[in-house]
């Protein structure tokens, strides 16, 4: 049985319909992601799990009971700020203790499970400091202890990381997959940040508009989009426009504008059809020969872009449009200049042909 | 949980009722009593107002006199204020420099002061000579009675200086804040552009905060149209709409009374409601366009910019020539004279004139002063305790009801109504033209003041809560396990703390120095500003002297409190 689970969820504001139809279980000892943009409705949903807000229609069951009606401190269901929210007017000990505290367990049990958190987060030192004193990670670390120690079985966690520095933020979540995993808890952790997701998350729900656009292991997330909007969302990707003008037993054929011609491994298009075909920029290759692959389009190298550990290219094709690559330095890397005419090639095993979408391609990848 | 859930609900519904009663019964009727009566007894005041047997109209025709000169006092003393208050605030909004939480204070102080003290306190510092007139060796008064007029205006000169100095605080105060809460960026964006600080001023900061100008403006007016303590001072033989409602009712004209204070009231609302809808819409600055010559735009462009090197100094430097005069003089004069008058009158050496023989000779004022001490303390402590019962929880309905901005917004209208017209909407209220519940005396004081304690209280509260992100707290208290009980008395009420001390403080300050409504309430029980008033109607000039001083020493230490408690 699921731990959580959300049947047919809706949650209106006024006009706006923040949450539409969520149905969505999570397993007992799960770390599920929430990944969306701003407005998609994230934190809504996770305040609905928490019991601070109540949902306009729809179910919300937690160990197979229905709680639409239940008040938040009934849930154990601990509700994690990106503010943190420690109570400014009390130390790190206080803090901590609040959940057992009001919970009204005996002195004996507070003391005990206050300092073995405390200990847990290796912050007992400071837990006479106040919460000002602290540094952002310290905090994020006192909020943790006070949630666990609460006795908490979920952990919903709004943007966790989103108040500390970058460098921090980058360190702090594998150790927040980890302590979550050690301890046997639950989490759902609402984010922006698709890196952050698929590095700390065993499934993601990527919501938008307040629907659910896609629910996946990371893996699955990157390597099987489902839509338009994932496949930009997660990784980034090239999008060319076309028609499917062939479909046989190993593959289709696409006409993208100006007379280019593509092979791609989906079958799933009839002919006629206006399609997208989407190729990540690292699956797509440059060379200088006249036939590198499958795939084989002519272009020049617009510009380039030095990412770090790899290189982005900007390559026009006849067709005028762009299409970027990015390639990983490494011992045979070969370094292109503008102006240099180039060939690009991709897998059809590597793209991905959605149907044109209704509102128009710009609409889907549009502001992320 | 279904248990603990019901009871609770029940319990949370049982606090907003009462509450809400409470407010309603202590504050909301009270308020707006005067109103309704007026209509109740409408053929009453239609007879004694418009066709009286004898004099026919003559009391409306008093009505327009008095609410004539009252706008023309108001508005010109707003008029003052904006000049010299628009350059303070901008100073003490974006300059850093050592004395300016002082000079803050010295700006908020005439909001502390008792103001029948600080009236005596500014009347002798202007027609006597122990004022400035005798600084400066003339002999006499700088002005040579209260009736003197400005030129014009036809407004007395000195009831002029305290109004502007009444009022200053609300617009300064207000319009700090607006500054404040405009981003710099806009500003060093102007500047960097090639604006000179003036132009920048003309053409990003004054659009921006014309909500913040306009409330303060608004503030002041209400403010100064109802001011009635100082004033009963210092008016001379003019009456200004507070006032003349504190003599017709002690005349018994009550309905002529209760006809001109729901005037004011009307008015107070008409100019208020508007102004808090407008400034309600957040973020909205005003444009307004013009299209000049380019030729005449630079001759202004060059004139700002010489101004603003050249004329910068004295666009600092006068505002604080006003605070200075207007706040500091009088009571560095009252202070003073306590002294040179403490034996004896020292311009004729009588010890009948001396401070000593009127307090402890036979007028033996020390006595009445003893009393009315005693009565002003229980009637700040009762009025204040019984507000902070009120205001605690009806400042959590503001917050998280649909209905708390309307309870706000009548919250308002205690504050900008003239005290004398509230004084008497209680007495007809209560009293035995009403209810016949509460007699004049201190309890119907008491019941006066609970009635602007709770709105003085309720904003400090709100200030404090809203500043403090108590939901996310709250929220954060309940997946911890908290019932809503629970966090309310663990979590935002400990952080709410310094906002109801805050509150404590101001409303007690508040009761302390209210004189308008109190004067009309008071009945035989006598509090220490009304008793500044009788002490200069009685001419017992000395001891009206340091009654003044015990006045303003007295809210000078409540001040050094606030500051303390509101410091972080």
């Amino acid at each position: 049985m699921p731990l959580i689970k959300l049947m047919n969820v809706t949650k209106r504001f006024g006009k706006i319909t923040a949450l539409d139809h969520i149905n969505l279980s999570i397993e007992n000892g799960e770390y599920l992601c929430i990944l969306g943009q701003t407005g998609a409705g994230k934190t809504t949903l996770l305040r609905i799990i928490a019991g601070l807000l109540e949902p306009d229609e729809g179910d919300v069951y937690i160990e197979g009971k229905r709680v639409n009606k239940v008040p938040p401190e009934e849930r154990n269901a601990v509700y994690m700020f990106q503010q943190f929210a420690l109570f400014p007017h009390m130390n790190v000990w206080e803090n901590v203790s609040f959940g057992p505290v009001i919970k009204n367990w005996s002195k004996d049990r507070v003391k005990n499970v206050t300092s073995e958190v405390l200990e847990m987060v290796r912050l007992a030192e400071r837990k006479n400091a106040f919460p000002h004193e602290l540094s952002g990670g310290m905090q994020q670390r006192v909020a943790l202890a006070r949630g666990i120690a609460s006795g908490a079985k979920i952990l919903l966690l709004d943007e966790p990381l989103g108040a500390l520095d970058a460098r921090l933020r980058v360190d702090l979540r594998t150790q927040l997959r980890k302590l979550v995993k050690d301890q046997g808890l639950t989490a759902v952790h609402v984010t922006h940040d698709q890196e952050e997701a698929l590095m700390t998350a065993d499934r993601i729900v990527i919501l938008r508009s307040g629907r659910i656009e896609q629910v996946g292991t990371p893996h699955e997330i990157y390597s099987k989009p489902q839509s338009i909007f994932v496949t930009s969302f997660v990784g980034g990707s090239n999008f060319l426009e076309g028609t499917v003008v062939e479909v046989n037993s190993s593959g289709s054929v696409v006409d993208l504008r100006g007379g280019l011609r593509i092979k791609v491994a989906d079958t799933s298009r009839n002919i006629g059809e206006r399609v997208v075909v989407a190729v990540r920029l690292e699956d797509v290759s440059i060379g200088t020969m006249e036939k590198l692959g499958e795939n084989n389009l002519k272009g020049v190298i617009e510009s380039t872009v030095f990412v770090g550990g790899s290189i982005e290219y900007q390559i026009r094709l006849k067709n005028h449009a762009v299409i970027s690559s990015r390639i990983l330095f490494s011992d045979t890397f070969k370094d292109f200049k503008p102006g240099e005419a180039v060939v690009i090639s991709f897998h059809p095993e590597r793209c991905y042909v959605f149907p044109y979408p209704r509102a128009g391609l710009l609409k889907e990848i549009e502001a992320i | 949980m279904g248990l603990r859930t019901k009871s609770s609900n029940v319990i949370s519904k049982l606090v907003v009722w009462t509450t809400l009663g409470a407010f309603i019964f202590f504050v909301l009727f009270p308020t707006f009593y005067l109103i309704s009566y007026v209509f109740l007894r409408w053929p009453e005041v239609q007879l004694e107002v418009f066709e009286n047997p004898i004099i026919g109209d003559e009391n409306w025709r008093q009505i327009l006199k008095v609410l004539s000169f009252s706008f023309r006092l108001s508005l010109s003393a707003v008029a003052f204020d904006l000049v010299f208050g628009i350059p303070l605030a901008y100073v003490l909004a974006r300059k850093r420099f050592p004395g300016r939480s002082l000079l803050e204070d010295i700006v908020t102080l005439p909001l502390v002061i008792p103001t029948s003290g600080f009236g005596f306190a500014t009347s002798i510092t202007w027609t006597t000579v122990a004022g400035i007139g005798g600084w400066l060796g003339l002999g006499t008064g700088l002005v040579t009675n209260l009736n003197v007029v400005i030129p014009f205006l036809n407004v007395p000169i000195v009831l002029f200086i305290v109004h502007v100095a009444l009022t200053f605080p609300y617009i300064v105060r207000t319009i700090e804040t607006k500054f404040e809460s405009i981003d710099t960026t806009f500003e060093i964006a102007s500047r960097t552009l090639g604006a000179s600080s003036l132009t920048t001023f003309r053409n990003i900061l004054s659009p921006l905060s014309i909500p913040g100008i306009f409330s303060g403006a608004v503030l002041a007016l209400a403010r100064s149209l109802g001011e009635t303590g100082a004033s009963l001072i210092v008016s001379g033989v003019s009456s200004t709409a507070s006032i003349a409602i504190v003599r017709w009712t002690s005349e018994f004209k009550l309905a002529t009374a209760a006809f001109m204070g729901s005037l004011l009231v009307v008015i107070a609302w008409a100019i208020i409601l508007p102004a808090e809808l407008y400034v309600g819409r957040r973020g909205r600055g005003l444009r307004i366009s013009y299209q000049l010559p380019i030729s005449i735009y630079r001759k202004i462009m060059k004139f700002e910019r010489f101004a603003s090197r050249r004329l910068s100094r004295l666009k600092d430097g006068l505002p604080i020539v006003v605070v200075v005069l207007t706040v500091i003089v009088p009571i560095i004069v009252v202070l003073n004279s306590v002294i040179f008058y403490w034996s004896a009158d020292p311009y004729t050496g009588k010890v009948q004139g001396g401070v000593v023989y009127q307090l402890f000779g036979p007028p033996n004022y020390f006595s009445i002063l003893q009393q009315a001490t005693v009565t002003s303390i229980i009637v700040a402590l009762t009025s204040t305790y019984i507000a902070m019962c009120i205001s605690i929880p009806l400042s959590f309905i503001i917050e998280r009801k649909w209905y708390g901005e309307i309870i706000r917004t009548i919250l308002k209208v205690p504050l900008i109504i003239p005290t004398s017209s509230l004084g008497l909407s209680v007495l007809l209220l209560w009293g035995s033209s009403g209810f016949n519940l509460v007699s004049p005396g201190i309890w119907l004081i008491i019941l006066t003041h609970i009635v602007f304690s709770v709105p003085v209280i309720v904003e400090s509260i709100i200030a404090s809560y809203e500043g403090s992100n108590i939901q996310m707290y709250e929220e954060s208290a309940r997946t911890l396990g908290a019932t809503a009980y629970n966090a309310i008395e663990a979590v935002s009420l400990p952080l709410i703390k310094g906002g109801i001390l805050t509150g404590f403080i101001l409303s007690f300050t508040r009761s302390l120095g209210e004189t308008g409504a109190t004067f009309i309430v008071m009945g035989r029980d006598i509090t220490v500003p009304a008793l500044v008033v009788n002490m200069v109607e009685a001419l017992a000039i000395p001891a009206a002297l340091f009654t003044s001083t015990y006045l303003i020493v007295l809210s000078l230490i409540l001040l050094v409190i606030i500051r303390i408690l509101t410091r972080r």
